[in-house]
């Protein structure tokens, strides 16, 4: 009986070992994860990819232009097609 | 084999027995003197340490879930000088792996002291070549660090958090109870070389990590939108500058823009006047843009018929100031059309003094201004709008054209974004909802929402805002291929002193939605004291330059054009 009790505790103390292990391996990853999603975020953020692209030669198109699908829909759209520079006086 | 004398054997217990009686005597007299209770205190004290386990604090997210804060594991590096040995040895050792002056580090460790700071918020991989030294009195706390990936992006919307990790602004501080989570502590008995003890006390109550923020802000255009407000400032040589871009059918908003702005990973480098949200905690008079209050009361309450002409001079006599229109004109016959697209001054007054006082302070009230929109930012202002009671004989006219009232940048996104979304008013929303520590999202309340205005009276006033960017104050602002809808407003600035108002200075605006026939998007553009005055001028423009970033961001697609609205000027 003395025996048993002796395995059966170090059967214990060995899962005990395994489960500490576990959670220090979860804890290591949990923070590796965190840094992982900052360098993500940090990589993707919008000004550093604009920097990059504006160095390369990059930039963004002046004016956007509407093309419509002849017979798809009744849309009249203001100005559609023209220059986007606004024509007329400016106001006050 | 020989015997001990007995003598010696006799001396030998009498030793033992009165040395033992001693330690019992003593001990009897511990307890009876009730010093055991104490003792024992002391004696847990010096084995028992309770440590505290600090949460994991919640990001802040933008609408599709990239992270604008996010706190990643630190190490803080103390020392309690008494056990430093040899205090510029270590300082040596220390000094070039944290990044500091030996000598200021030598200073630290000599300090007449039992704790301190050597360096905060460490690095784990630079915190473990320290923890390798073995350096005796050098100790390390966990920590967090607050990072901000996107550098200075809605900075004063995200805020930032103190050197402790609490929210000290924005966002940051408002939601600071669900951000921060619940903190731990882990109590265990160690021996004296600061093991643990097998079978000693070990209780730990494991910290709650904090809810992530998804807010609605679009990343991406939040940072096309400053870009082109810094670009517009800068063109103006303008002081400072707001932007909000919102969805009217929902009132998110997509982005919010104050600048001058700062990064808030390091804050303390910029000023603190720069860490305001102006959009939401300062307010302005907002001058012309008001018109559209006075316009929507009076179509609402059929206070002038639409085609009815009213004769507008340029100036005119109420109480006993003189108020004027922007320039000087001779007599011109309007209609409400017209008034919004001219921006008259005196031709809204006319509209004002049909509409009479209670139900403009009605409509005022109604679109929202005078209060806080609880769009769930930290100091929101609510405005200034004087009790009817109080009103003068003028408040009535310098309220028509958005003198002598102040609102935020927000409130009068809102009013727009109520005519845009066919007459109601849907509560401005910055926070879509929370992500708990197990991932679940839990939605922020239902925006409120509430009928100001009826669909036609909205649709009315959409036709003349349409009118007034078309042949109007507001050319500057328009899109090709799409219909635009807004107003300008070159508003004066009060004097500090609250005497009058500065000569000569103004803050220029432009608020408007695209396509005027499904308004998808909402945006206000503001600049204080630009170098071309006006509104149509120096704000229209950057209002024409975001709403093109929106369109292709956004995928706003040109709905069917309104007609114009009736109209007594020639137009084409």
């Amino acid at each position: 009986m003395l025996f048993g009790i002796v395995v059966l505790n170090a059967l214990l103390a060995q899962t005990a070992v395994r489960i500490d292990q576990a959670d220090r391996r979860i804890e290591a990853l949990s923070q590796e994860r965190l840094a992982l999603v900052r360098e993500q975020a940090t990589l993707s953020a919008p000004g550093r990819i604009a920097s990059w692209a504006s160095r390369h030669g990059m930039r963004l198109p002046d004016d956007i232009r509407i093309l419509h699908a002849p017979g798809v829909g009744s849309m009249d759209p203001a100005g559609a097609g023209t220059s986007s520079q606004a024509a007329g006086a400016p106001g006050a | 084999m020989s015997r001990p004398p007995a003598g010696r054997l006799a001396a030998l217990f009498i030793a033992m027995t009165f040395a033992f009686a001693t330690i019992f005597v003593r001990l009897a007299f511990l307890q009876v003197s009730g010093q055991a209770a104490e003792l024992q205190e002391r004696a847990l004290d010096q084995r028992v340490r309770t440590v505290a386990l600090p949460a994991d604090r919640g990001q802040i997210l933008d609408r599709d879930g990239d992270s604008l804060a996010i706190s990643t594991p630190a190490v803080d590096v103390y020392a309690d000088p008494r056990y430093v040995t040899e205090p510029w040895t270590t300082a040596s050792a220390l000094s070039p792996l944290l990044g500091l002056e030996a000598v200021d580090v030598a200073q630290d460790l000599s300090a007449e002291a039992t704790f301190v700071y050597l360096a905060r918020q460490v690095e784990p991989a630079v915190a473990d070549r320290v923890r390798a030294l073995a350096l005796p009195g050098v100790g390390f706390l966990d920590s967090s660090k607050r990072s901000y990936p996107g550098g200075a992006l809605a900075p004063q919307v995200v805020g930032f958090v103190g050197i402790d990790g609490g929210g000290l602004s924005g966002l940051e501080f408002g939601y600071e109870d669900l951000l921060a989570g619940r903190a731990g502590e882990r109590t265990i008995e160690l021996d004296p070389n600061g093991r643990p003890i097998a079978g000693g006390i070990d209780i730990e109550r494991s910290p709650v990590a904090g809810s992530s923020i998804v807010t609605t802000i679009d990343r991406d255009l939040q940072f096309q939108a400053q870009t082109a407000l810094a670009e517009a400032v800068a063109a103006q040589r303008a002081r400072g500058g707001s932007m909000i871009v919102m969805d009217p059918r929902t009132g998110e908003v997509l982005a919010m823009a104050t600048y001058p702005w700062f990064d808030p990973n390091a804050f303390g480098d910029s000023p603190a006047w720069t860490y305001r949200n102006r959009a939401v905690t300062d307010v302005f008079e907002p001058g012309s843009t008001n018109k559209v209050i006075t316009a929507a009361a009076a179509i609402q309450e059929k206070a002038i018929p639409l085609d009815q002409q009213l004769v507008v001079p340029w100036t005119m006599k109420v109480g006993d100031y003189t108020i004027h229109d922007s320039h000087q004109h001779p007599v011109e016959r309007l209609m409400l059309g017209d008034v919004i697209a001219e921006s008259s001054n005196i031709g809204i007054v006319q509209v004002a003094n049909r509409v009479g006082s209670p139900a403009m302070a009605s409509y005022l009230s109604r679109f929202g201004l005078g209060r806080p929109t609880d769009v769930g930012f930290p100091g929101e202002a609510g405005g200034i709008m004087l009790p009817l009671n109080d009103w003068s004989d003028t408040s009535l006219a310098t309220m028509a054209y958005g003198q002598g009232i102040a609102a935020t940048p927000l409130q009068m996104t809102s009013v727009f974004a109520t005519i845009a979304n066919g007459g109601r008013w849907v509560q401005p929303q910055l926070v879509k909802g929370a992500l708990d520590p197990e991932g679940i999202f839990h939605a922020a309340p239902a925006p409120k929402i509430r009928r100001v205005i009826s669909t036609e009276s909205a649709e009315m006033l959409t036709r003349m805002l349409a009118y007034a960017v078309e042949y109007g104050t507001g050319t500057y602002a328009r899109v090709s291929g799409f219909q635009v809808a807004g107003k300008t407003g070159t508003a004066r600035i009060a004097a500090k002193d609250h005497v009058g108002y500065l000569e000569g200075q103004y803050i220029a605006s432009f608020i408007g939605f695209l396509p005027a026939g499904n308004p998808q998007v909402v945006i206000a553009a503001i600049l204080d004291r630009p170098v071309a005055g006006s509104g149509g001028l120096a704000a229209a423009p950057l209002f024409q330059r975001v709403a093109r970033i929106c369109v292709t961001r956004l995928g706003v697609i040109p709905a069917e054009r309104l007609p114009l609205p009736p109209h007594a000027l020639p137009v084409g």
